[in-house]
């Protein structure tokens, strides 16, 4: 069976998907990308570079903190820790996109 | 990071710091990736390549997150600095707030100099530099008569003649003082009016607010009168309403339409003025009289050279027309900017005024720069240790100036206060000693001086003692702190220059201030030439429509007959001029045995008008001749009119010759019979106490004469008869105004407002200036006194004789006083020349003055350092000793 081709991404979801990414815990970039991967079952797929520019522009608003620290294999990584404001926007985000889909399904639960 | 755990040395990360950041962080994901790849099973060539293929755009997100860390960092370091600023804020209030007298000290006179200096420059802003309130004031001029060294306003004949042959000006207008009588059925009024050409707003650019301007209907002989109104006198009278408006109200004795309210702001020409009225000129048979003062606007391209030009061949060419009436072929037509005229010559006082203000703000700032020298000086200990311990000399200069900051700002307050309080008064009651006041208002640039006079301030007060405090080597500080007797000399020396300075500053000022109350002292014992005790006036205007000209006369021989049956009055009169500064009439005059050649001017001399027992009221000496008596007023026009000379006008013209009997020609009227001079008597001043006597001369008060001044000489307090002559006037005629009532004393008191509130005003200041340098002084006495306890002490324990001791310690202070008052001297002799118009009766560079400023000055310094001093020597030797 061969994987259908990953989704792209829906305009104004990439933020939501880092804090969400974070909410679990700190991690680097790189683990946000394979935890995005991983929970969405391949279906989603971030691009690497839009991510990093997601990752320092939430940094800027200060919707996560970005901090030094040595990675699993002993490197040293740039790890993103969501702030309390990130938090809150992450809530906001989430139920923004909730009443967003159920508004889209029961549109198409019309047609 | 946050400011309260990050070193001092914290300088924030270079934007190359931030570039090898975001490469670090790419590198390892990139890595990570091709792990993943290579683990899959891929070759490490291949996996490196798809790694970046799936990243996508390197170069363009490694820039793009650049320039958001650089943006965040900067907001950081901004954030940062403010918190910086704000705990030195902080700790600098703490500080000022443990020496809450040095701290008063300071703010309270630095805030009266920021206050003075703003006030005496908002004035000068709103009459100087501000241009009038009119549209394009820039092309507005004021024509006049030009006849050196007088200049006088336009008459009818001329301004009929200009406004039908000129070219130059866009239009002109003319205005002349209009007292009118106003009721409203009941009670009269006097009102202040002007006559106006109709076309006087639109020359100004101003539109009534309400209803109309005047149109040239309005102007035509004949015509509708017409009357705009002031929006105080329409809320006053007429209750604000606008039903009013194109209905009759009564001024003197005739129904005037009101067409028109003026807006609430006026400019300075229409300020104070209740009424405007239309004037209906016609030609007049005469050429004179001249009084009407004309306002053009000129051409938008116009050149002024050409206005001036087409001036001067306009008068020439009416010159011929009226040779019967005029003869002076030497005067011409003039123009001045509109400005210039309004303001007048206020330079002299306005610059002496701000000089003043702005010394004393100076004087105060070197005042506190000297009480924080020693301030600074009592912490250098604290401050060595902040050095010490790694805080760079800039860091602790920003601390310092962080307090100055928070003095100069308390300051400002202050003075935002004073200076908003002075303004406020200035526009209440300035009008009489500075033009345009009623405009006052502390914006623009009087806000930037404000903002200017503050940094300034915190700059002058703060630096000195912020680059002392911070400067030598940290060890010399800490040791030399820790004992009290060296370590201090450059302290001193400071010290001293500051003290030095402020009394050279004060010294001027106190010269200023001494030399105009010598004129003041000067103006207050001129001889007025009578006995102005006990002498009340007050203006009566008859109102033409309802007094014929035999009407008048008989009310004004019944008023004064009812005057004098008032116990307690012993003479009344009537006349058209009150001393010492109000008259009415001016008039040239050419004499039969010294007739004034052709192309000078004829003499123009005060011309009043007088019923016969004036000269027995004011206590006149008739020196020669006779005195004007009742047949004088009522000769048939074609006799010899007698008039009255004073002596001053007999040692003008007729020095050494007998002037009794001497004839002239009056007025410029060659046709007219002879003026007759019939006596002379001693002089009265009536143009101003500080201008000389040029001459007067007394003609007879026409009976009919509608508007005069009723004199009345009382046995008793006169302010106690005025009622009694109230009711006199108002038994006669209970509609008249009766005003400007007030006794000779006052009116001459008056005349002294404005030299008396400028001398008082650089009193003030000059005092404060004294008392600052006298603070500044005996600070630094008490502060020698202290540092050479020791020294003081080892001599006296030696057997130095006190009074040895004593005369040491005090030529310490004094060598600064009189150094300082020295320059103080020479800069206040380069000064005072340049006031010497603001003077009378005392020379610019007054030996007198001068001398008692540099004893009085001398003497108290002496005072301020002789307390410490006897203090020092006064202790026993041994307590100092075992202090040590």
């Amino acid at each position: 069976m061969t994987k259908p081709d990953p989704l792209p991404l829906v305009q104004g979801t990439l933020d939501l998907l880092v804090l969400q990414a974070l909410a679990s815990g700190p991690t680097h970039g790189y683990g946000i990308a394979t935890l995005v991967h991983q929970r969405t079952d391949g279906h989603i797929a971030i691009e690497d570079a839009a991510l990093y520019q997601a990752l320092h522009r939430l940094d800027r608003q200060g919707l996560v903190d970005a901090e030094w620290r040595p990675s699993e294999n002993n490197r040293r990584a740039r790890y993103y820790t969501l702030t309390p404001d990130g938090r809150k926007r992450l809530r906001e985000e989430t139920a923004n996109w909730r009443r967003y889909a159920r508004a889209v399904d029961a549109l198409l639960a019309g047609a | 990071m946050t400011a309260a755990h990050r070193p001092f040395w914290y300088l924030g990360r270079r934007p190359a710091d931030l570039g090898s950041e975001i490469d670090e962080e790419l590198r390892l994901h990139l890595d990570m990736r091709t792990e993943e790849l290579v683990a899959r099973g891929m070759a490490v060539e291949d996996g490196r390549r798809e790694a970046l293929r799936q990243f996508g755009d390197l170069p363009g997100t490694r820039e793009y997150c650049r320039r958001q860390d650089e943006d965040k960092e900067h907001r950081m370091q901004r954030a940062l600095w403010i918190e910086d600023l704000l705990q030195d804020l902080r700790i600098g209030l703490r500080g000022l707030l443990r020496a809450p007298v040095t701290t008063l000290t300071i703010v309270v006179t630095v805030g009266l100099g920021i206050g003075a200096t703003t006030v005496i420059f908002a004035a000068i802003d709103a009459a100087l530099l501000r241009s009038l309130p009119y549209a394009d004031p820039g092309r507005l001029v004021r024509i006049h008569t030009d006849a050196p060294p007088n200049r006088f306003p336009f008459s009818i004949a001329d301004y009929l003649a200009l406004r039908s042959q000129q070219t130059q000006f866009e239009q002109i207008a003319a205005y002349a003082v209009r007292v009118m009588a106003y009721t409203d059925g009941t009670v009269a009024e006097r009102v202040q009016g002007r006559g106006v050409s109709w076309t006087y707003f639109s020359v100004l650019g101003v539109k009534p607010a309400i209803g109309r301007d005047f149109t040239e209907e309005d102007g035509k002989p004949g015509g509708p009168l017409a009357v705009i109104l002031s929006r105080t006198f329409w809320q006053q009278h007429l209750g604000g309403r606008a039903d009013r408006i194109g209905k009759p109200i009564q001024l003197d004795g005739a129904g005037y339409t009101v067409v028109g309210v003026l807006p609430e702001a006026v400019g300075p020409l229409e300020r104070g003025q209740d009424l405007f009225v239309p004037v209906q000129f016609v030609t007049p048979p005469r050429k004179g009289p001249f009084f009407l003062t004309v306002v053009a606007r000129l051409k938008r391209d116009g050149s002024r050279a050409t206005a001036v030009e087409e001036l001067h061949a306009i008068n020439r060419r009416i010159f011929p027309l009226w040779r019967a009436s005029y003869q002076d072929d030497k005067a011409t037509w003039g123009m001045v900017d509109l400005q210039s005229y309004v303001i007048g010559d206020v330079r002299a006082i306005a610059t002496l005024a701000l000089f003043a203000v702005a010394l004393v703000w100076l004087i105060a700032c070197t005042n506190a720069s000297n009480l924080l020298v020693a301030r600074v000086t009592g912490r250098r200990r604290e401050l060595a240790v902040r050095a010490a311990l790694g805080a760079p000399r800039g860091r602790v200069v920003r601390y310092l100036l962080a307090e100055s900051l928070l003095l100069a700002v308390g300051a400002a307050a202050i003075g935002v206060a004073l200076a908003r309080l002075g303004a406020g008064l200035l526009r209440e009651f300035g009008a009489s000693y500075f033009p345009r006041t009623g405009e006052i208002v502390i914006d623009g640039p009087v806000l930037w001086l404000l903002v200017g006079l503050t940094a300034g301030s915190a700059l002058l007060f703060g630096l000195v003692p912020a680059i002392h405090g911070s400067g030598g080597p940290v060890e010399d500080s800490l040791r030399a702190s820790g004992r009290s007797s060296t370590g201090a000399v450059s302290v001193r020396r400071l010290r001293r220059i500051l003290v030095g300075s402020q009394f050279a500053i004060a010294t001027p000022l106190l010269v200023v201030a001494g030399l105009l109350l010598a004129s003041l002292n000067q103006l207050g014992r001129v001889d007025l030439g009578f006995n102005p005790r006990n002498v009340l006036t007050g203006g009566i205007l008859l109102p033409a429509r309802q007094y014929s000209d035999s009407r008048a006369g008989a009310f004004w021989d019944e008023l004064q007959r009812r005057v004098e049956a008032i116990p307690g009055v012993s003479v009344a009169a009537f006349s058209d001029a009150r001393p010492p500064n109000d008259v009415n009439n001016f008039n040239n005059f050419d004499l039969e045995d010294a007739p004034t050649p052709s192309g000078q001017s004829q003499p123009v001399v005060p011309w009043v008008s007088v019923t016969p027992g004036y000269f027995q009221l004011l206590g006149l000496n008739l020196v020669r001749g006779r005195l004007l008596d009742k047949r004088d007023a009522v000769l048939p026009a074609t006799a010899e009119q007698p008039v009255v000379v004073d002596r001053a006008w007999v040692r003008r013209f007729f020095p050494d010759r007998d002037a009794v009997g001497r004839r002239m020609r009056q007025g410029g009227c060659t046709t007219c019979p002879w003026t007759v001079v019939v006596g002379v008597v001693s002089e009265v001043k009536y143009v101003g106490l500080d201008q000389p006597n040029l001459g007067t001369i007394y003609a007879p008060l026409a009976p009919q004469t509608h508007a005069r001044y009723i004199d009345v000489r009382t046995s008793v307090d006169p302010s106690r008869m005025l009622p009694a002559v109230r009711t006199a006037v108002r038994g006669l005629d209970a509609g008249l105004p009766f005003s400007n009532v007030a006794t000779i004393d006052e009116l001459v008191d008056r005349s002294l407002a404005r030299p008396r509130s400028l001398s008082v005003l650089v009193a003030t200041l000059a005092s404060v200036a004294l008392l600052l340098s006298v603070i500044g002084v005996y600070g630094v006495m008490a502060y020698y006194v202290q540092q050479h306890a020791k020294d003081i002490g080892i001599r006296l324990a030696l057997g130095g004789s006190r009074g040895d001791l004593f005369r040491l310690i005090v030529g310490q202070g004094m060598t600064v006083v009189t150094g300082g008052v020295a320059l103080g001297l020479l800069a206040a002799l380069a000064a005072t020349r340049a006031m010497s118009s603001l003077l009378f009766g005392v020379g610019a560079a007054d030996v007198r003055t001068f001398a008692a400023v540099a004893v009085l000055m001398t003497v108290v310094a002496f005072a301020a350092c002789a307390l410490p001093a006897r203090r020092a020597v006064g202790v026993h030797p041994a307590t100092v000793l075992r202090d040590e």
